[in-house]
């Protein structure tokens, strides 16, 4: 035992130095050496996790993500990150090649992905469900209603998949319609040529939001097809770098779950009402340093894109258009299943 | 007394009884007229009425549009900059449309034929490339400098376009040259790289350029993605254009070559004075469509993610106020790819006619 802890403190004065305990071949140096983090953009949009604005410039939840963690990599995003347009097929082999340091794109964590793909995911920051939206005038109230109708998915994605395997499991009747494109699923949905339109929540809210009869003509059914669980990517090789998007996504929801939010960020500093927060904003050292960045890193973060709710509301929640419920991507303390890890 | 001369002018038929005789010589043929005709103007009347008499015209009109059964041209005065600049700086976009302007300007020039000459026209190019080159890159006279990454919309679809026809041109003759080379193991290989090129498809190469050869080339050979692109994309258009060019040399009678060698031109001046000009002449129709086939595949850039006009059009529609809107902003790109398309074999038309190509 003694050893060991002999050992332990001879790691620890020699991993003292600033960003010493960062392996020479992560991507963490390189991206800290280049002065820009090469973020994944979208090839077009994805509604509410990457879109343009009028000016052409992003928004949406992954990309505030990317701002978040350009801020705490370089203290403010504003000329430390570019968004790389990548297309859904290019993510991983521009992920591998360098051409983006770190793939946060809507991606589910899937176990080929994991292993075969040699990428890493970081603790999941959205979890995704597919669930089926009904005219309410068929006055559906669960999937199982609509045996002996028909439902809509897009083509070859693992919605189609998962719908497949829930209506067998659960012994409900149903034609599957496929639609390879988006747009065509929604429009075939809406001339009221399937009872049943089965998307990815977010999507399902926006379409929801545009229906031509209105919004109240549609239902959300509650009943969750599947989940998905969508992380950040970095290659598989790269501990340290993982290690800065796990304590990212918790850094958001440590000062959501504290109440830090980018408005107060500042007076909370100036007064920490605890010791993890003093740790936290950089009050006292070693939140930054032990990743190899600058101890007040989540100050930064959140002073510029602000905690895991504020994110949230701005893009997909109660501040946009879309109006997604927070449901299961809640902190636990809100019923949700996300928590922060513990900063000692 | 006067002889009576036959009114030749009665002979002639008036416009009625034209129509009559081309469209309702029988009941059945007019029954198939009135229901062609009928069908016709019901399609040109439903568009009309969807694209302009119920339409909302105005910028950010998206509670108007919600409420219309019509077109709603709003969400095209809204996002337009992003169709035709894509992800390029707000501030900039001048720079881009200029850039633009200039690139159109270059194409429209060199279709005057006071440019066809071996040193105008290069040196058109190669100006109005540099200057379209700078102006969207930047980095002089204060204007801060815009990568790759962002260029997008319009400018980006005519930047690949112009690359790879610069080129792809120069490169199909060495091909088309080289195929026709007397060594044998040169036209062979030439055949068998050409061949192979042309057996796969247009998409799996730009993926390989993009994606593999990354992994393939040292650092130092791997240059930025879009050229990469440009680059397989230019050696894509060369295979294609170099059987065409070949296909118009072989068109010339072998009397035309024999007289020149018997002249006593040497290979230069063969195949610079007698041969391509003729050869190109042959094959204007095929090359103007291979031109514009060139032109409508850029869109295939958006697999490999870049903004392209077809991209950004998706970006456009694709937000939270108008995602709805997706038909009005097809409409639109497929309006700007009408203008060129449409201009380029409409100027096909034109050089076929003074070239004289039917009649040779």
């Amino acid at each position: 035992m003694k050893i060991l802890t002999g050992l332990l403190l001879t790691g620890t004065a020699l991993a003292t130095p600033v960003f010493a305990d960062v392996a020479a071949d992560s991507r963490l140096n390189t991206v800290l050496d280049r002065g820009t983090l090469m973020c994944s953009g979208h090839n077009g949009s994805f509604l509410g996790f990457a879109e343009v604005d009028d000016k052409g410039n992003w928004k949406g939840v992954d990309i505030d993500l990317c701002r978040a963690l350009a801020a705490g990599l370089f203290g403010t995003s504003e000329g430390h990150l570019e968004i790389v347009p990548v297309s859904w097929a290019q993510r991983w082999p521009a992920l591998q090649s360098g051409d983006i340091d770190v793939v946060i794109k809507v991606s589910g964590w899937t176990q080929s992905r994991d292993t075969e793909l040699n990428l890493s995911f970081s603790r999941p920051y959205f979890i995704g469900a597919f669930q089926a939206m009904s005219p309410a005038s068929l006055g559906a109230e669960s999937i199982a209603d609509l045996d002996g109708g028909s439902m809509c998915a897009a083509a070859g994605t693992s919605t189609e998949r998962a719908l497949a395997t829930y209506l067998e499991s659960n012994g409900i009747q149903a034609e599957v319609l496929t639609f390879e494109n988006g747009d065509e699923l929604r429009n075939a949905y809406f001339e009221g040529r399937c009872d049943g339109y089965v998307e990815w929540a977010p999507s399902l809210a926006a379409a929801r939001v545009d229906a031509p009869d209105g919004a109240e003509a549609h239902t959300i059914l509650p009943d969750v097809i599947d989940l998905e669980a969508e992380g950040i990517i970095v290659p598989e090789t790269d501990p340290d770098w993982l290690d800065v998007q796990n304590w990212m996504i918790s850094s958001l929801w440590f000062a959501e779950a504290n109440g830090i939010t980018s408005e107060n960020v500042d007076e909370i500093k100036a007064n920490p009402t605890s010791s993890a927060i003093e740790k936290f904003l950089g009050v006292t050292p070693g939140y930054g340093e032990r990743l190899g960045l600058s101890d007040d890193w989540a100050y930064n973060m959140i002073k510029e894109v602000g905690n895991f709710a504020e994110i949230y509301d701005r893009n997909i929640g109660a501040g946009s258009p879309y109006n997604l419920p927070r449901g299961v991507n809640a902190l636990y303390s809100d019923g949700g299943v996300f928590f922060p890890m513990i900063i000692d | 007394m006067q002889e009576l001369v036959p009114h030749t002018t009665a002979i002639r038929p008036s416009p009625f009884s034209s129509l009559r005789a081309r469209y309702f010589s029988t009941p059945l043929n007019g029954a198939v007229t009135l229901v062609c005709a009928t069908v016709a103007l019901w399609l040109l009347w439903s568009a009309f009425d969807w694209a302009v008499l119920h339409a909302v015209f105005g910028t950010g009109q998206r509670e108007a549009c919600l409420a219309a059964e019509g077109a709603c041209w709003s969400v095209v005065s809204s996002r337009w900059r992003i169709v035709l600049f894509g992800l390029y700086p707000f501030e900039e976009q001048w720079r881009s449309g200029l850039a633009c302007l200039v690139m159109g300007a270059v194409i429209a020039l060199s279709c005057a034929p006071w440019f066809w000459n071996a040193r105008r026209l290069p040196l058109l190019w190669v100006t109005g490339f540099a200057t379209f080159y700078l102006l969207m890159r930047g980095g002089f006279f204060g204007l801060p400098v815009v990568t790759e990454q962002n260029w997008g919309g319009l400018s980006l679809t005519l930047f690949i376009f112009a690359a790879v026809c610069i080129l792809g041109m120069p490169l199909a003759i060495c091909f088309a040259l080289l195929r026709r080379s007397k060594l044998p193991w040169i036209a062979r290989t030439m055949a068998l790289v050409i061949d192979t090129i042309r057996s796969l498809p247009l998409l799996s190469i730009m993926f390989t350029f993009a994606i593999v050869l990354p992994f393939v080339l040292p650092g130092w050979l791997t240059g930025d993605k879009l050229y990469r692109v440009i680059v397989g994309y230019a050696l894509f258009f060369a295979c294609y254009q170099a059987e065409i060019i070949r296909g118009g040399i072989q068109a010339l009678p072998a009397g035309q070559e024999e007289a020149a060698m018997a002249l006593g031109l040497g290979y230069w001046h063969r195949v610079g004075y007698i041969v391509l000009p003729q050869a190109f002449k042959n094959a204007l129709p095929p090359t103007i469509n291979q031109v514009v086939i060139t032109f409508k595949e850029t869109s295939l850039v958006t697999i490999i993610g870049f903004f392209d006009v077809m991209a950004s059009g998706r970006a456009a529609s694709g937000t939270a106020e108008w995602n709805f809107a997706v038909i009005e902003i097809y409409v639109f790109v497929a309006l700007i790819f009408f203008v060129f398309v449409f201009s380029l074999s409409r100027y096909g038309a034109y050089l076929e006619r003074r070239l004289d190509v039917g009649r040779r």
